[in-house]
């Protein structure tokens, strides 16, 4: 608790920073709304759709997998965190911890294999 | 607890807050002026000596532009956007030790926002919350090329969130430890009696990674796909004027700040200066007060360093493209990562400890 | 001190829940998520449970709900489909919502005395639980890398990229 106390001024001072920012942009910023101003932005033409299209499935793969070896790698940090002390006590941690590559390595070499992330 | 820790805890916060922030008028001078210098022309030398004042000028600016919410917007999450990519950029700076401690008010005050015992985890996993602001702003701001630039932006930031982790996995296992603190204090004195005691001696192939990576995470040229101006006019912030504009780039400087610092940490040392330990340092200038205030000086001009790095880079190479950028993270960095952690295992098991 | 900061963000926890559910508008969903994670972070955080909190972060915000995000954008289903809820529908969402009301209820019943509400713990938790999970539990640890490892081929063929039709 006691280093969780400076954290949580920090957490209320850049809240306080943001809403400072709001506000002083809304006070000494003229208002005035000209129409075209207020359009979205586009080539030189008049916008032709909104721009929620469904779009390519490549952007949604990059996330899923993200997700997977984020799981994976996240595991490594405890791994990591107890492996120098417990080389006193012998090789195990190094075993599992080839074993735990060796499987996450199959997994990335198959997605490279495949080319899943091949965009255009 | 007593009122005295709350005001120290609040002075801490709020000064460091304040400090980082100074990042940000510095870097825009600087990144002006050594874009000039690169394209042979003068750079900003109209506001003040030699153009000093041209950020005050640039902050006034932004400040006292009309702020426009541009219409078939989501209101609420375009205004909202910003802040959350300055949010995370600012909870950051917590966890980063900038020197050992003050004694002040007759109280030993280390200087770091929170030492939490998992600081390099909190840095990542704040670190990835950036990531929001990036997305949603692009997709309220309901623009073709908002939405492109968002979701590139953020497949390159998930995409190189890994190599940067797999790198902290070699600095931890190296420390035995994710307090970024106890890494530096770790860092003191002499390896070999030749070398400074760096984490770099230790993980070089995790230092290149994680330089890479921090790149791309903080969307910095060769990396800059998310806004690639003469591809999607300016990407994920096409819609954003005025101050929100600038806040963006500020949540940008303060990441590299960060990141830049991060590495300081890490790999180059923190707060010691090469060849001295702290113990003889205190001896010489004999008050730790003293010492505390040429440890900040020493970790920010390493920061300083790696800030300038991110500069010249920006304006020497060229920007990649995205299929080259997705493939150059799982196809190199990731891969390069793991083994790195294998031999790393290996080497620390055979030379036993480190 | 403590316990109003526990109450704070354990109602800003449950509020951002509700607003998940309620919002109309599915990226507004996900923003809602994002929040909620935050605040069950901070809780862990009060409890000392620091790395699982870091962890909440890393993984939940930082990875799961970028997913959603992405899944919801490359849809775009903007506006919300007018269904109607079928009645089959209702009895298998409530069966469900009861069972693991039930379980809840089961766990809290039988732990609730036991867990340390507020309690500091020690520098050494992080520790303690990543020597338990690579002594006690290594083998549950692998099998899962397994599974992970399935997940990710299971991917490929779900969602192969376009022009990579089965051959």
């Amino acid at each position: 608790m006691e280093t969780l106390l400076p954290l949580a001024i920090l957490l209320v001072v850049t809240l306080l920073l943001c809403a400072a920012i709001l506000i002083v942009t809304q006070v000494l910023g003229p208002k005035n709304p000209v129409p075209s101003r207020l359009e979205s932005y586009e080539c030189g033409i008049k916008p032709e759709s909104g721009s929620h299209v469904p779009f390519k499935s490549s952007f949604y793969l990059i996330a899923v997998l993200f997700l997977l070896f984020d799981v994976e790698a996240a595991f490594f940090l405890p791994w990591a965190l107890v492996y120098r002390d417990s080389l006193a006590e012998g090789p195990a941690l190094l075993w599992a911890l080839l074993v735990y590559l060796g499987l996450m390595a199959v997994g990335l070499f198959y997605i490279l294999q495949k080319k899943i992330l091949k965009l255009n | 607890m007593t009122a005295l820790d709350f005001v120290i805890a609040a002075l801490k916060a709020i000064v460091i807050l304040v400090a980082v922030i100074q990042v940000v008028p510095v870097m825009i001078y600087v990144e002006r002026k050594v874009a000039a210098l690169i394209q042979d022309r003068p750079g900003p030398n109209r506001v003040g000596p030699f153009g000093l004042l041209q950020p005050v000028a640039d902050a006034l600016k932004f400040l006292l532009k009309e702020d426009p919410i541009p219409l078939y917007t989501h209101r609420l999450l375009y205004t909202l956007a910003p802040f959350l990519s300055l949010i995370p950029a600012c909870l950051v700076i917590a966890a980063l030790p900038i020197a050992d401690k003050a004694i002040l008010f007759g109280k030993e005050i280390t200087v770091q926002i929170a030492d939490l015992d998992v600081s390099l985890i909190y840095v990542l996993a704040i670190g990835s919350l950036g990531v929001y602001g990036i997305l949603f702003g692009g997709w309220a701001s309901n623009n073709k090329f908002s939405l492109i630039g968002a979701l590139r932006s953020a497949s390159q930031m998930v995409s190189y969130e890994l190599p940067l982790g797999l790198a902290a996995v070699g600095a931890v296992m190296i420390f035995g430890t994710f307090s970024l603190r106890e890494m530096v204090v770790q860092q003191d004195g002499t390896l070999l009696g030749v070398l400074p005691n760096w984490g770099i001696f230790y993980q070089p192939i995790g230092f290149l990674i994680f330089l890479i990576a921090s790149f791309a995470e903080t969307n910095r040229l060769p990396f800059d796909l998310p806004e690639s101006e003469a591809e999607l006019v300016a990407g994920f912030h096409t819609e954003y004027g005025s101050m929100k504009f600038a806040t963006f780039f500020m949540a940008e400087y303060m990441n590299l700040a960060t990141m830049s610092g991060l590495m300081t940490v890490i790999y180059f040392g923190g707060w010691h200066l090469p060849w001295v330990t702290d113990a003889q340092l205190l001896e010489w200038v004999g008050s730790q007060n003293v010492l505390c205030l040429i440890q900040v000086f020493t970790y920010i001009f390493k920061v300083s360093v790696f800030m300038f790095l991110y500069v010249l880079i920006r304006w020497t190479l060229p920007r990649f493209r995205f299929d080259q950028l997705l493939a150059l993270s799982w196809g190199s960095l990731i891969p390069i990562g793991l083994l790195n952690i294998v031999v790393s295992a290996v080497l620390m098991y055979f030379l036993g400890g480190k | 001190m403590k316990e109003a900061v526990f109450t704070f963000f354990s109602l800003f926890t449950l509020l951002t829940a509700a607003g998940v559910i309620l919002s109309r508008n599915v990226i507004y969903s996900a923003f809602n998520l994002v929040l909620c994670f935050f605040g069950l972070a901070t809780l862990y955080l009060l409890w000392g449970a620091t790395f699982i909190s870091m962890i909440q972060i890393l993984i939940y915000a930082g990875a799961i709900v970028v997913l959603f995000v992405f899944v919801v954008m490359l849809l775009n289903f903007e506006k919300p489909t007018e269904q109607k809820t079928r009645l089959p529908i209702i009895i298998l969402a409530s069966a469900g919502v009861w069972t693991l009301a039930l379980i809840l209820l089961r766990v809290l019943s039988k732990s609730l005395g036991e867990i340390p509400v507020l309690e500091t713990t020690t520098r050494a938790s992080v520790r303690t639980v990543s020597k338990l999970l690579f002594s006690q539990y290594l083998w549950p640890f692998e099998v899962l890398t397994v599974f992970l490892l399935a997940l990710i081929v299971g991917i490929f063929v779900l969602a192969r990229p376009e022009g990579e039709e089965a051959k």
